[in-house]
């Protein structure tokens, strides 16, 4: 619970930061302000609700504890006291702050030592049974590393400390460590999760390993040929001509397959009625559906560096953004409804886990958030500034809505009183969790 | 193509014996790439694991009046070392409640499962049919001290799981 508070937290600063116009699309795609609002959704929003999730998740995939429950205090520490001194770091690029560069490195340690213990507590743990989904936290686990061994080289560089491969893989390798941080780590792992969680809320059979296999081959390659690829690609000095529409290709065909892999899970379902977490995934799986089409259509013509900025933009909040709220919204509800009324299930009457949650009141933030995203992606592609932060301000009313159902479920706000506290049931603390 | 043995438990059952022990003599005298063909007056969960242990896999088809024909087929692969003795499962009694939760939205299944197991008597069983492995159940079964045995049929569409009340 702590990581989803913090998560929320911080996709509460980035939206704030784009709401007063900080950052893309005011500044530069590659200028500091705008590398102030992607980490800040890339690491603090996303990569901590993930592996936030995974704690929950894998210890459950594998039957298993975790390999070391205790490390994820001290790794949610590292992670934030890194985050914070590499965005204090990207400030003072900016002229925001002093020009402190060793706050960049120094970020960089931290966030390695957060992600490393997460990396090794997770993989040791999802190691014991790589089966099923686990193989995708392992793929985007992989990821996960080389992403940061990127971010590690281009703080080194910033501070003036990278030496010539420092330099050189800056100026040219900062798409890479995008692909494989939003491709690798983000959505591989996130596909690989949705294929469990969708089973299980609509009780469909598990897709099949060798169709999920293929997926998670054609991700797998897409991130190992732009990494690979691309560094080696660097040191020739060559250029990526090569390697990103190879690394695209792949893409593109491992989001396809996702799709179809989707569409059977939705079309075997045993139970018709869908809950709102599943069908506010449907949003975003439209939302990646939205990017891939986007990617092809401005590579067709051309104008793919121009708008990247929409494209990644809809990548993130609509597909990675949308999909981790939806299943935050269930996750809170099911482990606040395990941790309050396990205890005592069979033993006296217990609430439903709908009971802890009110659909229609929440459905309407979701739609709100969805909507502001693709009027923003909109905004973008036309470049209407002001307009996108209209839109990010109508986010900000969307997510302020979904965190206040979040806080109602763990403060169990909509179980009928008789039944909210049965004997020896005792009320969960909003920011942490027993089990 | 398998060449089965026959053992036949069930007037062992009904005269009020153990036929575990006759189960474990027949498998000794099995020759390499035989199997064993089983007739019970229930479904032998708890023995399916035992069996797995040993590099048996099973399947199995309901005669008349609720007996049970079950066929084990070595699989090849070497029995695990620590196979769980006889002590463990032998005297696992026919389960009192049996219940089928294939068709229930998660997480009413858990929510029966331990409903019916509260109500059970020391030492007794349940056993229930399932969609999936109930991962969040067994947290809360060891809790409370109960033992349990599960596994998926052959064709890994139905989770059959068997729960004993500590005695």
């Amino acid at each position: 619970m702590s990581y989803f508070a913090a998560a929320l937290a911080w996709l509460f600063v980035a939206l704030a930061l784009m709401v007063a116009g900080l950052g893309y699309p005011v500044a530069h795609l590659a200028s500091p302000d705008t590398l102030v609002v992607v980490h800040v959704v890339c690491i603090g929003w996303l990569s901590i609700a993930m592996c936030g999730a995974l704690f929950q998740f894998v210890p459950v995939l594998v039957a298993k504890p975790l390999f070391a429950e205790q490390w994820a205090l001290p790794a949610l520490g590292l992670l934030t006291a890194g985050l914070v001194a590499l965005l204090a770091g990207f400030l003072g690029l900016g002229g925001r702050l002093p020009a402190w560069l060793w706050l960049l490195p120094l970020g960089a340690v931290l966030l390695v030592a957060g992600f490393g213990l997460v990396v090794v507590d997770l993989g040791l743990t999802a190691w014991l049974r790589p089966a099923g989904p686990v193989r995708f936290v392992l793929a985007g686990l992989a990821s996960l590393c080389a992403t940061v061994a990127f971010g590690a080289i281009f703080a080194l560089a910033h501070a003036g400390w990278g030496g010539s491969i420092g330099e050189k893989l800056l100026a040219s390798g900062v798409p890479l460590h995008a692909i494989a941080g939003l491709g690798g780590w983000l959505t591989l792992t996130a596909m690989g999760v949705s294929y469990r969680l969708l089973s299980m809320f609509m009780l469909s059979p598990d897709v099949d390993d060798r169709k999920s296999n293929m997926t998670l081959v054609a991700g797998a390659l897409a991130i190992a040929v732009a990494v690979a690829g691309g560094v080696f690609a660097i040191w020739l000095t060559a250029g990526l001509n090569v390697v990103l529409p190879v690394t695209g290709a792949f893409g593109l065909a491992a989001i396809a397959l996702y799709g179809r892999d989707v569409i059977e899970i939705f079309g075997t379902r045993q139970r018709r009625q869908l809950e709102l977490n599943t069908r506010m995934a449907v949003l975003s799986f439209a939302s990646l559906a939205g990017a891939a089409l986007l990617g092809l259509a401005l590579i067709l013509t051309g104008d793919f560096v121009d708008h990247l900025g929409a494209f990644a933009f809809l990548a993130i909040f609509g597909w990675l953004s949308g999909l981790v709220l939806a299943q935050l919204y269930k996750i809170v509800a099911f482990l606040t409804w395990l941790e309050t009324y396990g205890p005592v299930m069979g033993r006296v009457p217990t609430p439903r886990v709908q009971d802890l949650v009110s659909e229609t009141r929440a459905s309407k933030w979701f739609v709100i958030y969805h909507v502001a995203v693709w009027f923003g992606t909109v905004t973008l592609l036309a470049g209407h500034p002001s307009a996108f932060r209209a839109a990010a301000a109508m986010m900000v009313v969307g997510l302020v809505g979904i965190a206040r159902e979040v806080i109602r479920i763990r403060r169990l706000a909509d179980v009928a009183r008789p039944l909210r506290f049965p004997d020896g049931a005792c009320a969960p603390h909003l920011l942490c969790a027993r089990n | 193509m398998t060449e089965y043995i026959d053992v036949d438990v069930r007037p062992i059952l009904r005269a009020g014996g153990e036929p575990f022990s006759v189960i474990m003599a027949a498998l000794a005298r099995l020759e390499a790439g035989q199997g064993l063909r089983l007739y019970v007056p229930f479904k032998p969960v708890p023995l399916f694991a035992v069996m797995a242990d040993r590099g048996f896999a099973h399947s199995e088809q309901a005669l008349d009046a609720g007996e049970w024909e079950v066929l084990f087929t070595p699989t090849g692969a070497k029995p695990t070392a620590s196979a769980p003795g006889k002590a463990a499962f032998d005297a696992w009694p026919e389960p009192s409640v049996r219940l089928d939760n294939r068709d229930l939205d998660p997480p009413e299944p858990m929510v029966r499962i331990l409903g019916a197991a509260e109500k059970l008597a020391p030492g007794a069983t349940l056993s229930a049919l399932l969609r999936r492995e109930p991962v969040f159940l067994f947290p809360q079964l060891e809790k409370r001290g109960y033992r349990w045995l599960g596994g998926f049929s052959p064709d890994g569409a139905t989770y059959e799981l068997t729960v004993r009340a500590p005695s």
